[in-house]
């Protein structure tokens, strides 16, 4: 972890020489002050209470394995795109708005809890996730919300913010924005002059347990 | 003659009847004639209003203003500037989709919004991968030839010459193409990315044909559009013009030739007259309702609006909604399969570099009995940026550490996607739910179950891709299920019993009222169906001249 160029979340990552963040001069303006803000301009929580915001944001931490810091601020970006009811075009017939979902879902975590989803340890709220994912949470707010869309729906919006923000760019080496400057190296194992080396590329055939079981 | 001169030429001759490409800016994006378009009053009646500046609406607004005809087109979304309003950015791209309320039902409801939708100036080709491919002569006549589906009222040989003609407008840029109706493109092939080269070996390997193209982005600058610079955004819209939208590729010759395009106006109504003909759109224009009366009504909203459309277009002549007779309006709406697997190579792949669609394969388009069931698939390449691959990541089963380690692993993965043939079923359907949007108009829903041909067609799709990744020497696979496109919905035949238009896109019963846009498509093939709207198009705006 020591050395590394970009911040990444946890400190994570493959690419230590990388920071996307000193290309952004390369980048269109519209482009550069839209990035650029997920950084500077952490929105304060506006839609979620403070209850809801203690749950959710233990759920996001346990869905993105951010267990240390520096974080993404999952949470907040989450809760700024709902206060500005921005939605994403579709809602499943036999589900409330996303933003009542999101609502039910800390209800519903509090819930199968026993209390505050935020205050177990880490075994239980883990146990608690895994069952969510796998659409089997049952009784009081699950038995009115169907598990498994409920878990898409804020999945979706999770991954939408964490794999939006440049720390998480740093972590997978990715190019991010690419106007005007493109790319001009195509092939197999081709790596353009100003994208960084990786170190530590795990073997994802030998290495499977390391990644855990979800 | 002609064939052969075009293949000397590739790649000089442009379009002599659409100077969409000399009418841009090379160095700014936005439509220049945009500040001299010209403006009809609300007072006077205009030739033709359509609804919807998508590929259908633009196509034929292009084809017919150069005929003379005074046009306005209503658009529910803003006029873009790419330059200042479209960003290089996956989550910043938010305003491109059509993200306004709609209900999905059924036993395998479709997503919809960034997955299928667009909205604005363009429509939902700004946001469309850029795949270009023809349908087959095949899909024309899928009941008398498999005892499925529906037969088209038209020909593939009808289409044909609009199909040449459009792919010389985008233009498109392909390999030969073998199969189908075995064809030439305007324009060479792109070079590949690493991944692309991957699964093309793993292709040949398994006897399966796979080709560069075909891809709505001229492989050189067309006009004052310049070269595609490779940076992977197509799904984001095109920042640089290269990627063909109607924004740049008919638009820019319709305005020329006198039409309007009135953004930020939702239509809400068609109206009619006594006598049950259509008198014009009423819309909604930033809070204010506004009619425009037109001699004739073309709706080009597609699968979903277009039927919405009709279903709140109620009066005492069409209680059930315009042209809905008999109940028709809605039905048959299709989307196709389009599971995605992806590989793992030990190499670097940046599957993020390049335009998303590089290579294809119509190998298993027709039907083949031997598989148990009827039509086929296709496969092409896709380049997920960071939250799509995110999204793969988890429909395999990955949260937490687990996702985090895969999402670090991304460089090293490519991913292929099939289109696979649906096909089409009447309670399939839009209908008008119990919600209205913020215009005050019923939102749309949307029902989606397959049948049991449209499962064998998947699983047989994801297996190949799994086959082809394993021949390329994958170390490892992940899969997602989705869908991709919507046709259908308000679809062409030879009766009203069956259909909502006629072969000459006339709704039945109301004859100065047409429908030019995906939704009537009475198939769907494993092909994208951009190009063939704007083939459509192409020939309706022929059909409505001779009218």
């Amino acid at each position: 972890m020591g050395g590394r160029q970009g911040t990444t979340p946890q400190g994570r990552g493959r690419y230590p020489d990388y920071d996307i963040l000193e290309n952004a001069s390369h980048w269109d303006e519209v482009t550069r002050e839209v990035v650029l803000s997920r950084v500077h301009d952490v929105p304060p929580i506006r839609f979620f209470d403070e209850a809801q915001a203690r749950t959710l944001g233990a759920f996001c931490d346990m869905v993105l394995a951010q267990d240390r810091e520096p974080r993404v601020p999952v949470l907040n970006m989450v809760d700024a795109k709902l206060a500005a009811g921005q939605l994403d075009g579709f809602r499943y017939a036999d589900m409330p708005e996303d933003p009542e979902t999101w609502k039910r879902v800390a209800a519903g975590l509090d819930e199968v809890a026993g209390g505050s989803f935020a205050a177990l340890g880490h075994d239980e709220r883990h146990a608690i996730v895994d069952r969510f994912s796998q659409g089997e949470l049952e009784g009081g707010v699950w038995d009115e919300l169907p598990c498994s869309r409920a878990f898409s729906v804020v999945m979706r919006a999770i991954l939408a913010a964490f794999y939006s923000h440049p720390w998480v760019w740093n972590e997978i080496g990715y190019g991010g924005p690419r106007y005007p400057r493109g790319y001009q190296r195509l092939g197999v194992g081709a790596v353009e002059p100003d994208m960084a080396r990786e170190v530590d590329a795990a073997d994802p055939v030998r290495e499977t347990s390391d990644r855990g079981s979800a | 003659m002609k064939r052969p001169v075009r293949a000397l030429a590739k790649g000089a001759l442009g379009p002599a009847d659409n100077d969409s490409r000399y009418l841009l800016d090379p160095h700014r994006r936005g439509l220049p004639n945009r500040d001299r378009m010209a403006r009809y009053d609300l007072d006077a009646e205009v030739d033709l209003v359509i609804v919807g500046a998508g590929a259908g609406g633009s196509t034929l607004a292009q084809r017919l203003a150069r005929r003379g005809w005074r046009i306005v087109v209503l658009e529910s979304g803003p006029f873009w500037d790419p330059d200042r309003d479209w960003v290089s950015d996956e989550a910043g791209s938010h305003k491109i989709y059509w993200t306004a309320p709609r209900v999905i039902g059924g036993q395998d409801p479709v997503e919809l919004g960034k997955n299928n939708s667009g909205h604005g100036v363009g429509g939902s080709m700004v946001h469309f991968a850029g795949y270009a491919p023809r349908f087959h002569p095949s899909d024309f006549r899928v009941f008398s030839e498999d005892g499925v589906g529906a037969d088209w009222p038209i020909t593939y040989d009808e289409l044909r010459p609009h199909y040449e003609r459009v792919e010389a407008e985008l233009p498109v840029s392909g390999q030969d193409w073998p199969w189908g109706d075995p064809h030439r493109y305007p324009y060479n092939a792109h070079p590949v990315s690493g991944g692309a080269q991957q699964a093309m070996r793993g292709a040949h390997r398994l006897g399966i044909g796979m080709r560069v193209g075909p891809v709505a982005i001229p492989n050189g600058a067309f006009g004052n559009r310049p070269h595609c610079i490779y940076r992977g955004f197509c799904l984001q819209g095109c920042k640089v013009n290269a990627k063909a939208s109607p924004l740049i590729t008919h638009l820019p010759d319709a305005i020329e030739h006198g039409v309007e395009v009135r953004a930020d106006s939702h239509a809400v109504r068609i109206e009619v007259d006594g006598r049950g003909r259509c008198a014009g759109v009423s819309y909604d224009a930033g809070g204010a309702l506004r009619f425009q009366p037109a001699a004739a009504v073309a709706v080009c909203g597609y699968s979903i609006e277009t039927p919405r459309l009709l279903l709140n277009s109620t009066s005492a002549r069409w209680p059930n909604g315009l042209a809905n007779d008999h109940d028709q309006v809605g039905r048959y709406i299709m989307v196709q399969g389009a599971p995605q697997v992806a590989g793992r190579f030990s190499e670097r792949m940046h599957m993020y570099k390049a335009p998303p669609p590089e290579i294809s394969s119509e190998h298993f388009y027709e039907t083949d009995l031997s598989r148990g069931f009827a039509r086929g698939f296709s496969i092409q390449t896709v380049g997920p940026q960071p939250i799509a691959w995110a999204e793969h990541v988890l429909a395999d089963g990955h949260w937490g550490p687990a996702l985090r380690e895969y999402m670090r692993d991304y460089n090293h993965w490519f991913t292929l996607g099939a289109l696979s043939e649906l096909l089409p079923l009447a309670e399939n359907r839009v209908t008008l739910a119990d919600e209205t949007d913020v215009h005050g108009m019923p939102v749309a829903r949307m029902d989606y179950t397959q049948c049991d041909n449209d499962r064998a067609n998947i699983a047989m799709a994801k297996q190949t891709l799994h086959d082809i990744w394993e021949a390329a020497g994958a170390q490892d696979v992940l899969t997602i299920d989705r869908y991709a496109h919507l046709v259908g919905g308000c679809r062409m035949g030879t009766a009203p019993e069956s259909s909502v238009v006629d072969a000459d896109h006339r709704a039945w019963g109301v004859d100065n009222l047409f429908i030019v846009d995906g939704s009537v498509m009475p198939t769907q093939g494993s092909a994208n169906p951009a190009l063939t709207v704007m083939a459509l198009a192409s020939r309706a705006a022929d059909r409505l001249r001779a009218a």
